[in-house]
């Protein structure tokens, strides 16, 4: 089957199976984390064009104020609108382990439509008869109900009501329940009216024809079809137009899927750089080898050819190990992430073309790294090949006497040993100190990311706010909960949803406009730019960071209109503030509540005497029970201290996922020293021989060993100090990407600093074991007379 | 013992070297390993190059082999002029008219003694795949070792791996063979051994040029050719 030079590959492979198996394996671990993110964004992408596409997400939602089925039908005649439906959606407080939280009940006219934003059944009956729920999938858990069992579900002030769960169904285009923290379910109009909420349909949803429209595109039919329903009477008082044909949360998925296959393709870099350190010890192992190869007819192309094919098989190998891995490693990464787009992944494979391009990578990646070295080796002229010294006497020379003062003989023969071969070090260090790099990085992103919620929340100077389904008077809402004991202040805010009416007639999308006195002691957001409220403004708007980033015509100094009740409101934008990845803006209470025509709110938020969780909690329960006492029922009610840390805990995991590649750089350099130590052994064997047999005892011959890896480990730290500068700019500008902007910590925190270097110096010791054992375990006449 | 001349006598000898020199950078300036070398070698000849250490012996071997090239003079091998000859063409045409032998014998540690014999005709291609071991087995033979053919280098000893060598050397059928110190490395009955198979490949019409310090491998050769400072200074028929 294979020639004699076929056989000199396997061979040398078999002869160098220690350190040809700890490269195949770094290499397959870069390849298992670089596919598994490969074949998960794969298995995304085709399970969204499989479910979400394929359900014919609803391109636009106009809230219209009543309107009947010939309205219904006049939109769907239009040209540019392929599809449309009736929908009614509903806030309301579900029952659940002994408190309520938020849910949206959904009421559609045609449950079967097919055309547009497809619901689809997962369990149990389908659809919803009168006095049913069906739950949507993501939401079941998190509801605490099951199926055939009852839901209790109350609406407003109406009495609440147990409805029988009877199905559960999963809507693609939603994003998890259980990430919202929000009970989604399906009712018929006549249950949303037995809950005592109006059955009419209020939404008109439309999916435009032509599916390659961009957002501008979908917003300029929308518009149309605003215009036609307003020609008929009918008044619209908001459009909301997501990306299309993109999952609400797609963006974020893909920017972290891509923020760490960047950080992936370095891992690969590094192994790359392990390869030219394996190969280049193997040249210079076999260079008369290649002199008498060539000496016996065998061109450069040739020989070129046989240390190419070890490369070949080395990538063969690793690619034996990573492919499956990475699929397996892909499954349920890929389920999380589907998971975090309420999309199944149950019955998709991953296409072929996953497989078949890390194959390709995995061995043509060792090809590619191999060819340098290979070309120089290869090119070297018969006579000088064959003249090689050998590596046990490799010629190199220190140049300098390492002499430090203080520092005994054995380590200054390790110091100046780490510095022999400087290539290959360099390598070596590179592949450790860009692992260094995104560890301290991520230790940057991660104290980035606390401070930023410590600077979001100190602002927010109240422990515990309160939600109504209801709205009540301000005045009356703020005198309850001051009167409860242990309240210091509390604070009525109202709010509303809004949208920018742009000056070319385009509706911008729904965001929440809070009205709030501009002396208020209890929140202060964080000022991005600009100014905060003051008692003189009257039109004054300042804009959450995240919400210019959506509506850039909100920058400080910008006059907008704003769509308030279905009224045209004119603002002035003031000033920025950071409040983390909400759309929101502030205006001043007065104002608010002039142009909305109403002095009520729903939610109320308290500064409470009490510092602990525990009591904090208690004058929590006495205030809604103050509240009950009142007839204005509590529907939640969070401690800030809660959000705060549910918040921190959702952003961390970011941080984590993308501080993960980090931790397998770290295992790819640990296994690049692994090997430089070994092949150092291997040159020295003659030299290790030497100091044996003038007396050098077992234990000295280890330390010299681990501590010229750790003279390595240390350098691999100094140098990821500096690399971590960009790394941590890098990082920060992705999370921004994913998350939300955060202030750049670009230098090394000394914890961090220190961490990395206790680490390092565990990963030298031991990546530095096995030489260490091996340089040990040689005769030492084997030793002196090793060539 | 017959003096000749330098110049060319015979009409197409195998080998002609004309005013060949060789010099090489050194730190004290040009270092002139050969100089002005005039020599030709006949189809069939045993050639002895001899001379002290430093004389220029291997230079010369290298120069005839094509691992290295003249700095300057003209030499041809066969009516081919080595000496403007492409380094990829080199190659090629030293795989199929050069066999070389080494002192230390040289052989692919990682492979079998057949393997190592069976790798020129893998580089020159010159066989069908499926005849190439069979050759190999059969100059194993020829070479008297033909039961080690399985075995490793490491498994060998010092004879049987300078015969595996000249195995190799003559795997392609090649018109000259070079040998650098053949015997250098090996105990003198296994050097007679040896010297023993390359007057039986001289019988058989092969040319032998060989560097060579022992008196038993001078003893063979029916010329020897004596170098002293890169110089030719004797070269006599026997």
């Amino acid at each position: 089957m294979f020639d004699s030079r076929g056989k000199k590959i396997l061979r040398d492979v078999w002869l160098y199976k220690s350190r040809t198996l700890l490269v195949a394996a770094a290499v397959a671990i870069g390849m298992i984390g670089a596919g598994a993110l490969l074949d998960t964004w794969a298995l995304v992408q085709r399970v969204t064009v499989q479910t979400y596409l394929a359900s014919h997400p609803v391109s636009a939602t106009l809230r219209v104020e009543s309107f009947d089925d010939a309205l219904l039908a006049q939109v769907r005649a239009m040209p540019d609108v392929a599809a449309a439906r009736a929908r009614r959606v509903v806030g309301a407080y579900v029952e659940s382990g002994g408190t309520q939280v938020g849910a949206e009940l959904f009421a559609l006219q045609d449950w079967q439509a097919h055309d547009i934003g497809a619901l689809k059944t997962e369990r149990g009956t389908w659809p919803p008869r009168d006095g049913q729920i069906v739950i949507e999938n993501s939401a079941l858990e998190f509801s605490g109900a099951a199926l055939n069992e009852t839901l209790t579900l109350q609406v407003g002030k109406n009495p609440p009501r147990a409805l029988p769960v009877v199905g559960v169904a999963r809507d693609v285009g939603l994003p998890p329940g259980w990430m919202d923290h929000i009970v989604y379910a399906f009712v018929t109009p006549a249950t949303l009216a037995s809950l005592g909420a109006s059955s009419d349909f209020d939404e008109i949803q439309i999916v435009v024809r032509d599916t390659s429209l961009s957002r501008d595109g979908v917003r300029r039919v929308a518009q149309a079809v605003k215009s036609d329903i307003e020609r008929s009477g009918h008044r619209v008082t908001n459009i909301d137009v997501p990306e299309p044909m993109r999952h609400p949360h797609a963006a974020q998925m893909n920017s972290l899927l891509l923020t760490q296959g960047a950080f992936a393709l370095l891992t690969l870099l590094v192994c790359a750089l392990l390869i030219v350190n394996l190969i280049t010890a193997l040249l210079a192992n076999q260079t008369k080898q290649i002199g008498v190869m060539k000496a016996l007819g065998g061109s450069a192309g040739q020989i070129a050819a046989i240390y190419l094919g070890y490369a070949l098989l080395l990538g063969v190998i690793a690619s034996a190990v990573a492919l499956p891995a990475a699929l397996a490693a892909a499954y349920p990464y890929a389920a999380l992430k589907a998971e975090m787009l309420n999309f199944p992944i149950v019955g998709v494979s991953v296409p072929w073309w996953a497989i078949a391009l890390q194959f390709a990578v995995g061995c043509l990646l060792p090809v590619a790294a191999a060819a340098i070295p290979v070309s120089r080796a290869c090119r070297l002229p018969v006579v000088a090949a064959l003249q090689d010294p050998g590596i046990a006497t490799d010629g190199l020379y220190v140049r300098r006497r390492i002499a430090l003062p203080l520092v005994g003989r054995p380590l200054q023969l390790s110091i100046a040993n780490a510095f022999r071969r400087r290539q290959r070090v360099m390598l070596t260090l590179l592949a450790l100190a860009t692992g260094g790099a995104v560890f301290l990085g991520a230790d940057n992103l991660r104290e980035s990311v606390r401070a930023s919620v410590d600077r979001i929340f100190d602002g927010q100077r109240y422990d515990a706010a309160f939600r109504f389904a209801d709205e009540y008077p301000s005045a009356a809402l703020e005198s309850v909960a001051s009167n409860v004991d242990g309240i210091a202040h509390a604070q009525a805010l109202a709010s509303a949803r809004v949208s920018v009416a742009h000056a070319d007639g385009f509706t911008g999308d729904v965001f929440a406009l809070v009205g709030m006195p501009t002396d208020s002691p209890l929140l202060a957001p964080l000022l991005d730019s600009g100014r905060w409220l003051n008692g003189a403004d009257e039109n004054a708007l300042v804009v959450s960071r995240s919400l210019l980033k959506d509506e850039p015509s909100m920058h400080p100094g910008a006059s907008i209109e704003l769509t308030l009740g279905g009224k045209a409101t004119s603002w002035n934008v003031v000033g920025v503030v950071e409040s983390g990845p909400q759309l929101l803006a502030y205006a001043p209470l007065a104002t608010f509540n002039a142009r909305r025509g109403d002095e009520r709110a729903s939610q109320v938020v308290v500064q409470t005497m009490a510092h602990s969780a525990a009591m904090q909690l208690d004058t929590v329960a006495r205030v809604r029970a103050e509240f009950e006492r009142a007839g204005m029922p509590v529907a939640s009610s969070l401690l800030t201290r809660e959000v705060r840390r549910a918040f921190e805990d959702h952003l961390l995991m970011v941080v984590e996922f993308l501080s993960a590649m980090g931790w397998l750089m770290i295992a790819v350099g640990g296994m690049g020293l692994a090997s430089t130590m070994s092949l150092a052994v291997l040159e020295r064997t003659r030299e290790i021989g030497v100091l044996r047999a003038i007396g050098a005892r077992h234990p000295a011959i280890v330390a010299m060993i681990e501590a010229e890896g750790l003279v390595i480990a240390v350098l691999g730290w100094v140098a990821a100090l500096p690399l971590s500068v960009p790394m941590s700019v890098a990082l920060s500008s992705a999370f921004g990407e994913v998350m939300f902007s955060v202030p750049v910590r670009a230098l090394p925190r000394l914890s961090g600093a220190l961490g990395w270097l206790l680490l390092a110096a565990v990963v030298s010791l031991i990546a530095c074991a096995m030489p260490a054992r091996r340089a040990t375990r040689i005769s030492v006449a084997a030793a002196l007379s090793y060539e | 013992m017959t003096v000749l001349s330098n110049a060319a006598i015979a009409p197409a000898p195998l080998i002609r070297l004309r005013r060949i020199g060789k010099k090489y950078p050194s730190a004290v300036g040009e270092f002139h390993a050969l100089s002005d070398i005039d020599l030709c070698i006949e189809r069939g000849e045993f050639v002895a190059i001899v001379g002290q250490s430093g004389s220029g012996k291997s230079t010369l071997l290298n120069l005839l082999a094509g691992i290295d090239r003249p700095s300057d003079g003209e030499l041809l091998v066969d009516g081919v002029n080595l000496s403007t000859m492409p380094q990829r063409a080199l190659s090629a045409w030293r795989g199929v008219h050069v066999g070389i032998v080494f002192q230390f014998f040289q052989l692919l540690p990682t492979l079998t003694a057949a393997e190592n014999v069976m790798l020129p005709m893998d580089f020159a291609r010159r066989l069908a795949s499926r005849d190439r071991r069979p050759r190999a087995l059969m100059l194993l033979d020829r070479l008297g070792v033909a039961d080690q053919a399985d075995k490793l280098p490491a498994a060998l000893s010092g004879g049987q791996q300078q015969r595996v060598a000249v195995a190799r050397a003559l795997a392609n059928s090649p018109a000259i063979l070079l040998a650098d110190e053949p015997t250098g490395n090996l105990d003198s009955r296994t050097a007679q051994s040896l010297l023993d198979v390359f007057a039986a490949l001289v019988r058989d019409g092969q040319t032998i040029v060989m560097v060579t310090h022992a008196h038993a491998a001078i003893d063979q050769a029916t010329r020897i050719v004596t170098l002293a400072d890169g110089r030719i200074v004797d070269a006599v028929h026997v």
